[in-house]
């Protein structure tokens, strides 16, 4: 707000200041021009008076001249007064003194034109009769003999006249007699006289005009007057001069004063911009760096990722990080991640081109620029055995943590990065793996991504389809059942096992319509072989859906041949949350002749809880005990004792996963009632003719 | 001071350089306008009756002055004083006999409004000149307008008339060493020097740049009522006093004076001897000065030339 303020009076300061300069500019030559256009006038004026003087007394010498200038002169010196009276100054009221003064000289002006003119008339005749008396005298000749007192008498005359002239003073003619006369009787003689006499009549007569107009011309004073008036001139654009002087002064420390505020602006400019710097780096710190420790964040990641030319990527993520925070808690696991994040900086920090990032909780990323693939993956065993030698000390605890580290050229980067690591830690045994092509990932992903696809697909060209895989008798060595599991056929005629669509196929409507198709054909199959029994898996989904419930039933209800060979496999894994639900399921199942079987006992939760709330016909060992058991003695005897549990419960059991002879000795050892799987036979799209068994 | 130094000077010589200037060979005027000019100064559409032009008191053909004492203006009026020469009046500082007018342009309207002259008014001459198609044409192409002021109309004149000047006169070329005088001729102008008629007549026009007294020395006619100088000053010291005439082309410009009083040189001569300087010329000494104004004129003004 303060700096708006100062912004705004700057701003003001500084039009205010452009302003004052134009005016001060305008004014200032204005003046300057008038007042210099006045006093040229003024010297123009007085400079043609002065050559006007300077003639008149070059007319008073030379007996003739040419007149010309002088004419053009008294008109000149009429127009310069017209001029000068005319000066654009003058028309300001500071200086009508000066204009009356000047029109004051009008009159004068007017007088001393007027006796110049004067002058110069008298002067022409007067000096016309000077030079006619001294030729009229010189050729006189007569005299010189006849009359020397009158030829030295006239010459006297003319000396005297001519003094006269020179002194310009009237009494000198009034004291003198200027006639001539003579009692000679010599016609000459008088006519000589008379001539004389008549130019020197013309003289006296002429001589106290000419004399004054000389003088008055002489006392002409208006060069006098014109310099008074200059020097009042002058004192009056004095004041004006200093009036500029003290307007320029102002200007000028408005000037200062916005130079002054410029300066303060500038200053406090720099201290906001230098505040702002710090503010933006630190934003921009907390923006590219990970709070916790100190390493670049994922953001920074992706803006280098698009600067970097050649990137080559390695992920490291610590395996089971979850774990720490869950036993030692989130602090542990912090210093953890600080001290790891520490040793992957020490480790890298002085090589070229490369850069180190936390992408997420317990993932680091080091990013090169331009490295040989080999290097990069080297670097990688190198950082895993640094990090899995390394003993974290923490708060007197002693942790050792092992990482796996993918490395990858190959674009997209972090996404292929990515999935090589996911790929590693399914792996125990390895920890530095580099993405290739040839790890086939993507098109898992592909797969998988599409598999949703798939399932519609398939359930609407009917491609949910029962294999049927051969339950074999051990007592009689015959096979007495068949199991129906659930395949998906694409439409190149791939086959797809459950694992791959079934999870996914729960989360989605179309789960119902795979049970459904399954009930269906398995049914029809049961009818065409009618020596065998056939068993369907169903699950507590299932179990809940109320619209395959009762179709369920009706179709047992209309085959009740199909339904007394019919087992119903529960799904344990499913974890039977809804007992009443199940225990309704099991009695109206039960009803139809059908018998219940609980699948994959042994593993996982299995709870003895459900034998006493539930009406079991059956019970299937689960695969990862049978598999074993030839290897593993307690495994045999948990097969033993499950054996044990559901005779004694009146239960038949079923041993799955069997591929092995020897497994299938041991099964006959210990008594098992039923035994499936590879060994006897893989599942197939129909069931044998035979029921006897092909190994 | 200035005394002293007058004192110096008047002993010297009393000849400094010839107070008589020659007209310039080559003149700067407007010759679209000059033309024009030339056009208006014949014709009499600028008179009332349709008499009278400019060319009628001014033969630019012969002196450029009036052959009669007094001109002959719109229905036979009779002027009041001798028509002066148009040619060289550029030259004189004023116009007229007692000098009313500053210059041409100040003094072209005495005749023009005068009711014994031209009798006419700016109105009455923008009518009659708008009328004529060839002056509108003439005008549009010299001033670029469509309509025709009384001001063009005299700026025209004035410019034509400006353009009236007579180089090349003998004496002219005398004075640019081109030439030499005869005896009697430059005997005659000695005469007029000695004599004091240059003290008057000097100057590129040989007068026309300063007032004189008609009869300085000895009174001429007192009684006469001639528009004089004292009309203008009302200075009674001013009777009789006008313009000093140029002497340039004086051979073919008779009758002489204001008045017109003078039919030849010889008697101008003896009048103004006698009058203004006091002095009676002998017969020889009369030959020798009209041998040298003869020597005063010039040729034709080149407008003139170009018909």
């Amino acid at each position: 707000m303060k700096l708006k303020k100062l912004i705004s009076l700057v701003i003001g300061l500084g039009v205010l200041s452009s302003v004052a300069i134009i005016y001060f500019y305008i004014i200032q030559k204005d003046f300057t021009k008038q007042h210099r256009e006045f006093l040229l006038s003024l010297n123009a004026f007085k400079s043609t008076h002065i050559d006007l003087e300077h003639q008149i007394l070059q007319s008073s010498i030379y007996s003739y001249q040419n007149q010309d200038e002088m004419a053009k002169n008294i008109s000149s010196l009429e127009s310069d007064y017209r001029i000068l009276l005319e000066s654009q100054i003058l028309k300001d009221n500071t200086y009508i003194q000066i204009r009356d003064k000047l029109q004051g000289l009008e009159k004068d002006l007017k007088k001393h034109i007027r006796n110049t003119q004067n002058y110069l008339m008298l002067n022409a005749s007067v000096k016309n009769s000077l030079v006619f008396l001294s030729n009229y005298i010189e050729e006189a000749n007569f005299l010189k003999e006849e009359n020397t007192e009158l030829f030295r008498h006239s010459w006297q005359i003319l000396k005297n006249f001519n003094d006269a002239k020179l002194m310009q003073d009237i009494d000198y003619i009034n004291r003198k007699n200027f006639l001539l006369s003579s009692l000679s009787k010599d016609e000459k003689v008088q006519d000589f006289i008379s001539s004389f006499n008549l130019h020197s009549n013309f003289l006296i007569k002429n001589y106290p005009p000419y004399i004054q107009t000389t003088k008055s011309i002489l006392s002409d004073n208006t060069r006098e007057n014109l310099e008074e008036i200059k020097k009042e001139f002058s004192n009056l654009a004095l004041s004006d001069f200093k009036a500029l002087d003290i307007f320029a002064s102002i200007l000028f420390s408005v000037f200062i004063f916005s130079l002054f505020f410029i300066i303060i602006l500038f200053l406090k400019y720099l201290r906001e911009n230098k505040k702002l710097q710090k503010t933006t780096a630190s934003l921009e710190y907390s923006l590219t760096h990970d709070q916790l420790t100190g390493l670049q964040s994922r953001a920074a990641f992706e803006n280098k990722l698009q600067k970097t030319a050649k990137p080559h990527l390695l992920l490291a993520n610590v395996d089971s990080f979850k774990c720490i925070n869950d036993i030692y808690g989130n602090d542990v696991g912090n210093i953890v991640l600080q001290e790891l994040a520490n040793i992957i900086k020490t480790e890298f920090s002085n090589k070229k081109n490369t850069s180190v990032f936390r992408l997420g909780g317990d993932e680091f990323g080091i990013l090169f620029d331009d490295i040989k693939s080999q290097d990069a993956f080297e670097l990688a065993i190198k950082l895993e055995k640094k990090i899995s030698d390394h003993t974290f000390l923490i708060y007197e605890l002693s942790l050792h943590l092992r990482v796996s580290i993918a490395s990858n050229f190959i674009a997209p980067i972090l996404e292929n990065t990515d999935l090589a690591l996911k790929h590693l830690k399914q792996d125990y045994t390895t920890r530095v793996l580099e993405y290739s092509e040839d790890l086939n990932l993507k098109t898992n992903v592909e797969e998988n991504m599409n598999i949703v696809e798939h399932i519609k697909l398939a359930i609407k060209n009917d491609n949910i389809i029962p294999y049927f895989q051969p339950i074999i008798n051990l007592k009689t060595n015959k096979i007495e059942k068949y199991e129906a599991l659930v395949r998906l056929r694409l439409a190149d005629g791939t086959i797809l096992e459950p694992f791959r669509f079934l999870e996914i196929s729960k989360k989605s409507s179309y789960y119902h319509y795979i049970t459904k198709a399954m009930i269906e054909k398995t049914l029809k199959m049961a009818k065409e072989y009618p020596k065998y029994r056939f068993s369907i898996n169903i699950s507590m989904i299932d179990i809940l859906d109320a619209k395959l419930l009762n179709m369920l039933c009706d179709t047992l209800k209309a085959n009740p041949d199909v339904a007394n060979r019919l087992d119903i496999e529960l799904l344990e894994s499913e974890n039977l949350q809804n007992i009443e639900a199940v225990q309704d399921f099991i009695s109206t199942i039960q009803k139809y002749g059908s018998k219940v079987l609980l699948d994959d006992f042994g593993t996982g939760y299995s709870n003895f809880s459900y034998f006493s709330d539930l009406d079991i016909d059956l019970i299937k060992i689960d695969g990862s005990i049978v598999r074993e058991i030839e290897s593993d003695k307690r495994k045999l005897h948990m097969l033993k004792s499950i054996h044990s549990f559901s005779n004694g419960m009146n239960m038949k059991n079923v041993a799955e996963f069997v591929e092995s002879k020897e497994v299938a000795n041991l099964l006959y050892e210990v008594g098992v009632d039923y035994a499936q799987g590879y060994y006897f036979g893989k599942p197939l799209e129909h069931p044998l003719d035979s029921d006897e068994v092909l190994i | 001071m200035k005394k002293i130094f007058l004192l110096h000077l008047i002993i010297l010589n009393l000849y400094a350089e010839e107070p008589i200037s020659p007209i310039p060979l080559d003149i700067e005027v407007n010759h679209a306008k000059v033309d024009l000019g030339k056009k208006l100064f014949f014709d009499t559409i600028l008179s009332r009756d349709n008499s009278t032009s400019c060319f009628s008191c001014h033969n630019i053909y012969d002196g450029g002055a009036d052959a009669n004492v007094v001109s002959v203006g719109v229905e036979d009026k009779k002027g009041n004083i001798q028509a002066p020469t148009v040619l060289n009046s550029k030259y004189n500082f004023r116009q007229f006999w007692n000098g009313r007018a500053r210059d041409l342009g100040e003094q072209i309207h005495g005749p023009i409004e005068n009711p014994v002259e031209h009798d006419m008014d700016a109105k009455t001459i923008e009518l009659r000149i708008n009328k004529i198609d060839e002056y509108k044409k003439l005008f549009n192409e010299v001033y670029g307008s469509r309509y025709i002021t009384y001001k063009q109309v005299m700026d025209a004149i004035v410019e034509f008339e400006n353009a009236l000047v007579t180089p090349n006169a003998k004496f002219d070329k005398f004075l640019r060493g081109e030439v030499a005088l005869s005896k009697n001729e430059k005997e005659g102008y000695i005469l007029f020097k000695k004599n004091g008629c240059i003290t008057c007549h000097n100057g590129i026009n040989i007068g026309g740049n300063s007032f004189q007294k008609m009869g300085t020395f000895m009174e001429y006619s007192e009684d006469s009522n001639y528009p004089d100088r004292s009309k203008i000053t009302a200075n009674p010291n001013h009777k009789n006093v006008f313009k000093v005439p140029t002497l340039r082309n004086i051979n073919k410009t008779a009758p002489y004076f204001h008045d017109g009083s003078a039919k030849t040189l010889k008697e101008a001569l003896g009048i103004m001897s006698k009058h203004n300087l006091g002095i009676i010329l002998k017969e020889h000494e009369l030959e020798a000065i009209i041998a040298f104004l003869k020597t005063l004129d010039g040729e034709l003004p080149k407008i003139l030339d170009i018909k």
